[in-house]
Formats: structure tokens, C-alpha cells, sequence
């Protein structure tokens, strides 16, 4: 825990000092994993903010502060939900305002900026991104929670409400549907290189 | 090659290293707290209105009752008897021509 219970139960009793406090301890926290999750740096803070502002109109339904944690956790889930599905909904016309022309033009200008660091980082963040987005919203941010944010499987028992066997499973078969997502870009790689 | 779970592994592990937590900005919390009290008066215009058309709903229901619950009664309305025969007793009193005439003999005929 990053702050005493304490300073939960003034912050449930309306104590707005002890909020902020709440959320100056979490908020790079919950911004790391936002951004593991979503994918889209420029709406990494929009997506927090509205974790943040859920945790205070919610907060006195919070009954005991030991499992406070967890529940932050799963409010940033449901909003990353709500931002994923929103934004599936979006990609198609996002896809179409730009021409290809715009798109190699643009990665052309990225790539020339970066170094070669920053460039291998952005290719491993592209190649897990596309992996993690070739899978439904719920095994991404199971898979992010446990494989990227490093939860344990107990934490991610709290959060989800459900035992270790269901939670197992469930991680064993998302981990099975990236594994066969891999194998695709792989084999798409391959006949590239050999071309 | 097939690329197996430990490859995932290595990748995952790449990706955490690359992907560090961004600091958030200056206005992070400016904002956070500007979104606040703009949800706060929201809510809080809403249960104003919600309040002004519970007591006016209640008000109304209140003289509803009170006009439902007065005798009114008028003989000139009929829905206001409370059965048939009342009503019918009300529309042929005893005092009616029609049903109590006076009795009238002609004699003159029989001399």
C-alpha cells in the first residue's frame, strides 16, 4: 500500500487534502500501467483523470480500506475498458484520415528523429502493442495486469472476484491466443526478409 | 521458426523495459480537480431539479387527495349517487306530476 488507511478514511469523509494525497501517490502508477493498457500516449492522462475522478464520486462505497488497492485497479480496468471500446469504434475512420503517402511520411520523420535505442524501443512497444490489440479488450488487460504490470495472482484475484483456477485458465488461454498472434507476425516477417 | 512462450516471455520483458510510467504533467492535477467540480455541479443542478419536481409531483398528489376526499356531492350531477336506484329515486321523487297525478273522475257521462 502506498498510503495508510487513514488517509483513505479521511478522504472518505470528504477530506479533500487527503485525496489529493491518494492521488499524488498512485497517479504514476495507474498512468504506467493506462498507458500499457490503451496504447495511446496522448490520451494516457485523460484516461487516469477519469480513474481518478470515478475513485472520488465512488470512494465512500469503498467499506474496507485493506482492499482499496485492488479496487483502484479495477476502476482503471473499466475505464480502459470503456476507452478501448470507444476507440474500436473509432479506428476504421481514424485509419482512413491518413493516406499512405501521410503514413510513410510520417514514420519516415519519426524514425529519422529517434536513435537507435529509442527506435529498437519503439519497435518492441509497436510489435507488443499489435499483439496485445489482435486480442479482445478483456485478454489484453488481463494479459497487461499480470505479464507487464507484474500483479500477482493474487492481487489479480481481488480484482477480478474470481479463484486462482478460473483466473489460471483464463491466462492460459489469453496467453495461448498472443502466442498464436506471434506465430502470425513471425510468419509474416519471415517471407519478407527472405524477399 | 515458431516463436514459444519463453519468446513471449523475452518480449514482454523488452516491452516493460521500454515502456516506462510518463511523469504526469504540471496540470494533471488542476485538471483532475477543474473535471471535479464541473461533475459536482452537475450532480448537484440534477438533484436540484430532481428535488423541485419531487416536491411539486408531491404537492400535486397532495391536492389531488384532499380534492378527492371532500364531499361534493351536487344532485345535479349523476355520477355522484352511489347506486342506480338512488339516482333513479332522485330523477322520479314522490312529488313528480307526471307520476302522482291528481286522480280526476268524470262523473258527468254516467247521469
Amino acid at each position: 500500500m502506498l498510503v495508510d488507511f487513514e488517509l483513505i478514511k479521511r478522504a472518505q469523509g470528504g477530506d479533500s487534502a487527503a485525496f489529493n494525497e491518494i492521488v499524488l501517490a498512485y497517479r504514476k502508477r495507474i498512468l504506467g500501467t493506462i498507458t500499457r493498457l490503451i496504447a495511446r500516449p496522448e490520451d494516457v492522462e485523460d484516461v487516469a483523470q477519469e480513474v481518478f475522478l470515478r475513485l472520488y464520486f465512488s470512494l465512500d462505497q469503498l467499506r474496507t480500506p485493506e482492499v482499496f488497492e485492488p479496487w483502484l485497479y479495477r476502476l482503471t480496468v473499466n475505464a480502459a475498458y470503456d476507452y478501448l471500446r470507444k476507440q474500436r469504434r473509432r479506428q476504421e475512420y481514424r485509419m482512413s484520415d491518413l493516406s499512405e503517402q501521410q503514413m510513410i511520411m510520417a514514420d519516415a520523420l519519426a524514425g529519422g528523429r529517434a536513435d537507435q535505442d529509442q527506435r529498437e524501443a519503439s519497435k518492441t512497444r509497436e510489435t507488443v502493442d499489435a499483439l496485445l490489440g489482435a486480442v479482445s479488450e478483456a485478454d489484453r488487460i488481463l494479459l497487461v495486469l499480470k505479464e507487464l504490470d507484474g500483479l500477482s495472482l493474487k492481487e489479480l484475484e481481488k480484482i477480478y472476484n474470481i479463484n486462482e483456477n478460473a483466473l489460471k485458465v483464463r491466462l492460459f488461454r489469453a496467453r495461448q491466443r498472443v502466442l498464436k498472434a506471434f506465430e502470425g507476425v513471425t510468419k509474416r516477417k519471415e517471407p519478407a526478409k527472405a524477399g | 521458426m515458431q516463436p514459444g512462450s519463453d519468446d513471449l516471455d523475452a518480449l514482454f520483458r523488452a516491452y516493460r523495459e521500454a515502456c516506462r510510467a510518463p511523469e504526469p504533467s504540471p496540470d494533471f492535477m488542476p485538471k483532475l480537480w477543474s473535471r471535479i467540480e464541473a461533475r459536482q455541479t452537475f450532480t448537484f443542478s440534477f438533484r436540484r431539479m430532481a428535488n423541485a419536481f419531487l416536491t411539486a409531483a408531491m404537492a400535486a398528489s397532495l391536492a389531488l387527495g384532499v380534492y378527492t376526499s371532500l364531499p361534493h356531492r351536487t344532485a345535479t350531477n349523476p355520477s355522484n349517487y352511489a347506486s342506480y336506484v338512488e339516482a333513479l329515486a332522485d330523477a322520479n321523487s314522490i312529488e313528480t306530476p307526471d307520476i302522482v297525478a291528481p286522480v280526476r273522475l268524470d262523473l258527468s257521462g254516467q247521469q
